[in-house]
């Protein structure tokens, strides 16, 4: 299946990064293999950055999905500043240029004795370590009349494509004066400032064509991420158009009604033009299926090697993993999987382990030219991970500072799709 | 001025440190730049780490931790580092920069 040659690796720029890496084993010693479960941004970059490390592991990378459509920027894409098809990624980069064995089907469940993953469609592979990544699932158990048919009318858009295009259209097709309602989960989930970024960038969307629109955000907590970013913004740019109702003032979000359309909490009942229903989060559900999460729903992990706490062999990346005080995010999960595969290579070929070096970057959009960022690092700690340290843009910033982080901000995309698809034209 | 010399001080220090060490730690610190910088030169509004020297970089991501040079994202990334991990990426970048232009 290998078709990576050293002339073909070395040709590419982005890949003489990697090309340093790790130690080689023997020609004649028998390849290693690491099965990874999901194609997202955890997964393809551990994929990529063990093929990366060790020449002599043979790694297969199992994801349904013939194309990934990211999360990030989705937002962008529901104010129609963007299209889904340029938040699209393949995976041919990651087969052709770095010999990945890449499997369009579902894992199915992952045997940890006979050391064999078993795909939806029958086949068994075998495997010397797994590495997970599954991303999210949704517990629509928590919130009654909110399940996986209510999707297709009321999306979660937490998932990029279909679900995203289906909000999208529901914004374009709403009347001007109509009520958006977002319903923001609990905590811990996919991307804590996302939502409030949803609701800046549809805010944008209305001020330019349905001027008379509002959006009303019920949420399930008291306060949310970053929240003076957001409240200084909103009063700037789309002043009276964005109402944040807490948990504390409405008593919390009870049912959804999808026929009405509309939102029971404690106190009221709010009814929507459009609404989006952000459920509680929990590892996806292969995680929940093999013997990964704990109580609290998430996959504890081994805070240097991402291996999974409760099944020797198996690491898990991103999303889904419980680690400390990292936030869910694309770019956690593309910080973690670089360790996780550093790891792994450095297992499988006795070479010298190191102690990861862990960031969180992200930046949010509160209109198409003012962005706000935040940047934080990382260190395993006392058996998880610890905030070494934390900075985040400031409300009293200039508009040329903001307008340039909205620039910075689109050079990231590209630089770090690549980093992860191996979108590279280098 | 003096942050040329301790750079250029550095740089003396880790003369001695094996090649193959070097390359191979560069290379797993480097990965951590890759998620924001391209390596084709073509960065848009993310400064360049292309084309530099050795020194230059070392001095820049100093620059950075000291914020003698403004940017809240780069120093949360050189405060992680220690100097000889500035040294050794900085050092990996320009070798392979050497490596790689026409
Ligand atoms: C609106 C929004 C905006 C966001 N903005 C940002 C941002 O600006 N910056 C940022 O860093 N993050 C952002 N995020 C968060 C980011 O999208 C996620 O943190 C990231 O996608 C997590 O990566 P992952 O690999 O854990 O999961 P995913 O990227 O979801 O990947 C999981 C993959 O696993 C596959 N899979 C699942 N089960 C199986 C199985 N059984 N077999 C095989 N494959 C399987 C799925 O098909 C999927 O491709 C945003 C999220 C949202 C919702």
């Amino acid at each position: 299946m290998k078709s990576w040659t050293r002339r073909e690796f070395g040709r590419s720029t982005g890949a003489m990064v990697l090309a340093g890496l790790g130690p080689r084993l023997a020609a004649s010693e028998s390849k290693a293999r690491v099965v990874v479960v999901g194609g997202g941004i955890g997964g393809a970059t551990a994929a990529k950055y063990l093929a990366a490390s060790a020449r002599t592991i043979e790694i297969t990378l199992v994801e349904p999905n013939p194309n990934y459509t990211t999360c990030f920027f989705s937002n962008l894409y529901l104010a129609g500043l963007c299209s889904l098809e340029s938040l699209t990624h393949g995976y041919k980069t990651l087969a052709q240029r770095y010999g990945i064995n890449v499997i369009h089907d579902s894992v199915a469940a992952v045997d940890p004795v006979a050391k064999t993953v078993g795909l939806k469609s029958g086949p068994k592979l075998p495997y010397d370590r797994v590495v997970v990544a599954p991303g999210i699932a949704f517990n629509y158990g928590a919130l009654a009349g909110y399940d996986e048919a209510a999707t297709q009318v009321i999306p979660h858009a937490w998932n990029a494509g279909l679900q995203t295009q289906l909000l999208r259209r529901q914004l374009e097709s709403m009347e001007d004066g109509g009520v958006f309602v977002l319903v923001a989960p609990p905590n811990p989930f996919r991307c804590p400032p996302a939502p409030y970024e949803r609701a800046s960038l549809v805010a944008y969307y209305f001020k330019q064509h349905k001027p008379r629109s509002r959006i009303l955000i019920l949420d399930a907590k008291d306060s949310f991420n970053a929240q003076d970013l957001f409240l200084d913004a909103w009063e700037r740019h789309y002043r009276g158009m964005i109402e944040w109702l807490p948990a504390q003032f409405t008593g919390g979000i009870k049912a959804i009604d999808v026929k009405e359309r509309s939102v029971k909490t404690a106190s009221e009942t709010f009814k929507a033009a459009v609404a989006n229903v952000i459920p509680p989060q929990m590892a996806g559900q292969f995680a929940q299926q093999n013997g990964l999460v704990d109580q609290s729903g998430w996959c504890p992990i081994d805070p240097i090697t991402f291996e999974s706490k409760l099944q020797p062999g198996i690491h898990v990346v991103g999303d889904a993993s419980s680690a400390g005080d990292m936030p869910k995010s694309a770019f956690v999960a593309n910080s973690q999987a670089k360790a996780c595969a550093f790891a792994i290579a450095a297992a499988l070929t006795g070479s010298e382990r190191k102690s990861p070096h862990l960031f969180n970057t992200c930046y949010t959009f509160l209109s198409p030219d003012d962005a706000v960022s935040n940047a934080i690092s990382f260190k395993p700690a006392a058996g998880t991970i610890k905030i070494v340290d934390n900075f985040v843009s400031q409300v009293q910033e200039s508009a040329e500072t903001r307008h340039r982080a909205a620039r910075e901000a689109q050079s990231w995309y590209t630089a770090f799709t690549r980093d992860t698809f191996g979108y590279a034209a280098f | 001025m003096i942050a040329v010399s301790v750079a250029a001080g550095f740089l003396m220090i880790l003369a001695d440190r094996g090649q193959a060490a070097d390359r191979d730690d560069g290379a797993k610190l480097a990965a951590m730049c890759t998620s924001c910088h391209r390596l084709d030169g073509g960065d848009g509004s993310i400064p360049t780490i292309l084309g530099m020297s050795p020194e230059m970089l070392t001095r820049a991501m100093l620059a950075y931790r000291s914020r003698e040079r403004p940017s809240h994202i780069m120093r949360a990334v050189t405060l992680s580092l220690s100097d000889e991990e500035i040294v050794i990426v900085a050092r990996y970048l320009a070798a392979l920069n050497k490596q790689v232009r026409p």
